[in-house]
């Protein structure tokens, strides 16, 4: 059975290819373009991993991720923030949110973003 | 950038320095804002491109190969230089924030400022080899947000400007009021005709250009003023070739 990704990303054209990218490489992925989105979905299934912007309309990242981790069942749910911000004090507030992996966007390429979902929760 | 006298009329000037506060911080927050969207645009882009050149939208001709990669390297670049006005926004907008000053463990903050440089030094193969003193260090009293500025700067340049599989070390030594922080590598160095002008606001080495074609020069003109608004001092030794020493003194009480 395939692994399930919530994807919370407010720029369409970004998760367009993220989830181009990730679907061809085997996952079933759940997109949210806002809190109220990802709390709509993540009522309704546990996803494998959640991949999260920072910057978001209304509720950012952050919030989204004390939510997250305040829920019992998705204590542990890995969670890579993959965002545009890249000062220390953010990687460090998300840090101690429980992060599997902070990735800057720009640093990085789908690819080796698979690559580090593939480490994390597998195929 | 703020004014301190008053003016002619002898009106007082804190209503001016207040609208200029206000200005830089409008400043700061517009180009963080902008340089944020543009470094979301150039990700698509990079993505696109990298996904052209692994073949996943068909197969490529050379020329189109070639094109593409020469565009893929131009984006890398644009999105350096979009990090580094990112960085000099930030160095700006810390040096203007008013100062807290609080108790501080020195080597600790040394310690998890080598850590967080830890991947960095690893792939370029360099060792940071930080030098304890053999008595206890006091704590010190710092703007803690500032001095790791200071901390970053000085070892980010160390492992900048070092000869691949180089070896930094960082020392710290107390003295009768002072304590004392030297990073020292044995990278590219400083030449004569550089040596006064390395403080300066924007200036960069030609050595340290070719060495490191992205960056903005603004690093040690803000060391210099954050640890001398600490009462300290920072200066240097080196030899063009042979490597660079910095040393930073700062009071051990206030």
């Amino acid at each position: 059975m395939s692994k399930k990704i919530l994807i919370i990303e407010d720029d369409l054209f970004l998760q367009g290819l993220e989830v181009t990218k990730l679907k061809k490489d085997g996952y079933e992925i759940e997109t949210a373009v806002n809190s109220v989105e990802a709390f709509k979905i993540l009522e309704k299934m546990k996803p494998d991993m959640i991949l999260l912007d920072l910057l978001l309309p209304e509720v950012d990242g952050f919030m989204i991720l004390e939510k997250i981790r305040e829920n019992k069942d998705m204590v542990t749910t890995p969670v890579i923030v993959f965002s545009n911000l890249s000062e220390d004090k953010d990687i460090k507030r998300a840090q101690k949110l429980g992060i599997s992996e902070f990735m800057v966007k720009s640093n990085f390429t789908l690819d080796e973003l698979t690559k580090k979902i593939k480490d994390l929760i597998g195929a | 950038m703020l004014f301190r006298k008053r003016t002619k009329s002898g009106e007082n000037t804190d209503e001016e320095n207040e609208r200029l506060k206000k200005l830089l911080n409008a400043k700061s927050e517009m180009v963080s804002l902008g340089a944020h969207q543009i470094r979301t645009s150039l990700s698509a882009i990079k993505w696109i491109i990298k996904m052209f050149l692994d073949g996943d939208l068909g197969k490529l001709t050379a020329e189109q190969e070639n094109l593409l990669r020469k565009a893929y390297d131009g984006n890398d670049k644009a999105i350096n230089l979009v990090s580094e006005i990112l960085l000099v926004n930030k160095s700006e907008e810390v040096v203007e924030k008013k100062y807290i000053f609080e108790k501080a463990n020195i080597i600790e903050m040394i310690e998890n400022t080598i850590f967080d440089f830890s991947g960095e030094s690893l792939w370029r193969g360099i060792e940071i080899i930080l030098l304890k003193p053999q008595t206890q260090v006091p704590e010190i009293k710092i703007d803690k947000e500032k001095i790791l500025v200071v901390l970053q700067n000085l070892i980010e340049n160390a492992i900048k400007y070092s000869k691949y599989h180089g070896k930094i070390f960082v020392a710290v030594k107390t003295e009768d009021k002072n304590i004392e922080i030297s990073v020292k590598d044995a990278g590219i160095g400083i030449c004569e005709e550089s040596k006064a002008k390395i403080f300066e606001k924007f200036y960069r080495t030609e050595n340290a250009q070719k060495k490191e074609a992205m960056g903005s020069g603004i690093g040690l003109y803000t060391t210099k003023k954050i640890v001398e608004d600490h009462g300290g001092k920072i200066w240097f030794e080196s030899k063009e070739n042979e490597g660079a020493t910095f040393f930073v003194s700062l009071p051990l009480s206030r």
